[in-house]
């Protein structure tokens, strides 16, 4: 899919074809008593993709989504789920959540619980019957989906709720820190589980503060910090934010990159093996690296190895996170 | 709405709230038998010359009066906590989350709730008032009220319809303030109203003015005490009598509350609800 959409502070950088979305937000705020909340949050999250939301805690990733299922009512701005606008009942037909705040009524037995939410989505007794045994199998609660959930660990509970969340085959699933009482067993199945849903056409909007969790399964991510939306997009895309490699070379005496700050911002050796240098280089662009590697040629330099380093998403994260603080900081002064 | 509905009964009968209050209840009734029964003895014994027939209805009103006044008390106390938390705590506690996020409108949990809460109380309204009546009518004797069937029927209606409006005003209470604090206020309310109609009877017997405002307007704010009288004439069936004070004692009423009061106390308790649906459609959860 042709989707790229990079919001820097509501500007759009560069946008190519916009698909179809299954959320849409404009400008969508929410702000509580001494301005908390989230303030004009405007993204587009493609069908059939895992969508990760990330913010530190309290950024407001869970107010965003709760007026996004017409929990709490928006300040100002609009928003479509599956092209209804949010809070109308048809926004959240096709739509599954589970919540940061997992809470279930400890009375009734997983079963129970699925059967009233299957209720409450208008499937028929047929359909009920063979979709809780379906979700219970599915998240591994199939021998104790009549024990009482007041009975239940947390990792239990959660399970439950991710099967609650899916009992109306959605269309869009809210996962609100979906793996936050699991091990790391269960994190995994989770992942696969969200993995799986995705291939069958599913839109998952993924609330998380794990980065790692973000970084193994979404496709795109939009960053969020004190309430406003820092940047979003391919997750590829957005990770291109700084082009870095790793260099083994030899025949270059008293080697330094300080020299050709056209095309190096930063170096670092990392070590030094058999008269074979490596360093870490931070290079100005992509364009920059042919270009290194011929001025190093000129040089009689002998490469043995470079290798083009992916950043992980906590630095992609930091990245933006610290771009916003600058570029606040420059508005303030 | 019905799955709402469903759910708040399976809740309270799970928790065995019922349960218990009916065991409790039925304990309530035995004793108020037992009671009845005792004292029909001592009233036939007592009773004797001119003035005998006189203390003998008065006995016998009393009695009936007292037992359906608890029973009152006891079905409006278990409306007020079964209801006042139904909204609010699921707020608090967050389960209503995974809920609302479900197509269902905010008016349809509201009255889901309200459905559900009443048919459980008319259920229990029903047990009790029955109980009560069958305790004065086959134990009763010399204590005996002389109630026809459709004296039954409208005192019962009146009876039931107590309980259906407090559930109305307590969800009302549940969907703006804590669980506690509409407690708090629901109790003061069902507490004022009760004093409120005992002060308008005493100021209706000494005729002051004053004391029967007062009664007007607490009668006004919150109806219970209103229905609960107007249940009492119409099982006692002596309002306007000139020793209808005599007969009735504390729990009747000098006078017949007006046709108008009981069309306000059913628009009361159905604008309860639909402030109760109003007010849920716009907060934030």
């Amino acid at each position: 899919m042709g989707w790229l959409c990079f919001h820097l502070y509501g500007q759009v950088e560069e946008e190519k074809v916009v698909g179809d979305y299954v959320i849409e937000t404009n400008q969508l705020t929410k702000l509580y008593v001494g301005n908390k909340g989230c303030q004009d949050i405007t993204i587009q999250v493609p069908k059939g993709n895992v969508y990760g939301f990330l913010g530190p805690n309290g950024a407001g990733k869970s107010t965003f989504v709760r007026t996004l299922l017409g929990l709490i009512q928006s300040t100002s701005g609009t928003g479509t789920i599956l092209g209804h606008p949010i809070s109308s009942l048809e926004s959240r037909k096709k739509v599954g959540y589970l919540p940061e705040l997992f809470r279930y009524p400890d009375w009734m037995t997983g079963r129970q619980l699925l059967r009233f939410h299957s209720e409450m989505c208008q499937l028929n007794s047929k359909q009920q019957k063979m979709r809780i045994e379906e979700l219970l199998d599915l998240v591994g609660l199939h021998n104790r989906g009549d024990e009482r959930i007041s009975g239940y660990s947390k990792g239990m509970q959660q399970r439950i709720g991710i099967a609650c969340a899916l009992v109306s085959d959605p269309e869009v699933i809210f996962l609100d820190e979906p793996t936050s009482a699991l091990d790391p067993i269960g994190r995994k199945e989770v992942r696969e589980l969200i993995r799986d849903l995705q291939m069958q056409g599913k839109t998952i909007f993924l609330n998380s503060h794990l980065l790692s969790e973000v970084e193994t399964i979404c496709n795109h991510v939009a960053i969020i910090n004190k309430g406003r939306l820092i940047v979003q997009g391919d997750w590829r895309e957005l990770s291109a934010i700084e082009t870095q490699i790793e260099i083994t070379l030899s025949g270059i005496e008293n080697l330094s990159f300080d020299a050709m700050p056209e095309l190096v911002l930063g170096s670092e050796k990392i070590r030094t093996e058999k008269g074979k240098e490596s360093w870490m280089l931070t290079l100005k662009d992509e364009e920059s690296i042919p270009e290194l590697i011929s001025a190093l040629t000129v040089k009689q330099g002998k490469l043995y190895q470079v290798i083009r380093q992916k950043q992980n998403l906590e630095d992609i994260f930091m990245y933006w996170i610290n771009r916003q603080e600058e570029v606040e900081h420059v508005a303030n002064r | 709405m019905w799955p709402i509905a469903r759910l708040t009964i399976k809740e309270i009968i799970y928790k065995r709230v019922f349960l218990v209050i009916s065991l409790m209840s039925l304990a309530l009734l035995i004793f108020y038998g037992i009671g009845t029964y005792y004292a029909q003895g001592q009233i036939a014994n007592m009773n004797r010359g001119p003035m005998g027939g006189l203390a003998q209805g008065f006995m016998s009103t009393q009695f009936y009066g007292m037992g359906l006044y608890f029973a009152a008390f006891i079905t409006s106390l278990l409306a007020i906590f079964s209801s006042v938390g139904s909204i609010s705590k699921e707020i608090e506690s967050r389960q209503i989350d995974p809920m609302m996020a479900r197509p269902i409108s905010r008016a349809s949990f509201v009255m889901g709730r309200f459905v559900g809460l009443s048919l459980l109380m008319v259920s229990y309204s029903i047990f009790l008032f029955l109980g009560i009546t069958a305790v004065n009518q086959f134990l009763g004797n010399q204590l005996k009220v002389v109630v026809s069937m459709s004296q039954v029927l409208q005192a019962g209606s009146l009876f039931v319809l107590q309980s259906i409006i407090i559930v109305a005003v307590a969800l009302f209470f549940s969907t703006r303030w804590s669980t506690l604090n509409s407690g708090i206020v629901l109790i003061m309310l069902y507490v004022t109203s009760m004093l409120g109609g005992f002060i308008e009877q005493l100021g209706g017997i000494t005729q002051i003015k004053q004391m029967l405002n007062f009664g007007i307007v607490t009668s006004l704010l919150f109806p219970i005490d209103t229905l609960f009288r107007t249940m009492v004439i119409s099982l006692f069936e002596s309002a306007d009598d000139p020793i209808s004070m005599a007969t009735q004692g504390i729990f009747g009423s000098t006078s017949a509350p007006s046709k108008w009061m009981l069309v306000y106390i059913g628009l009361y308790g159905v604008m309860a609800l639909w402030f109760a649906i109003r007010s849920f459609q716009k907060r934030d959860l």
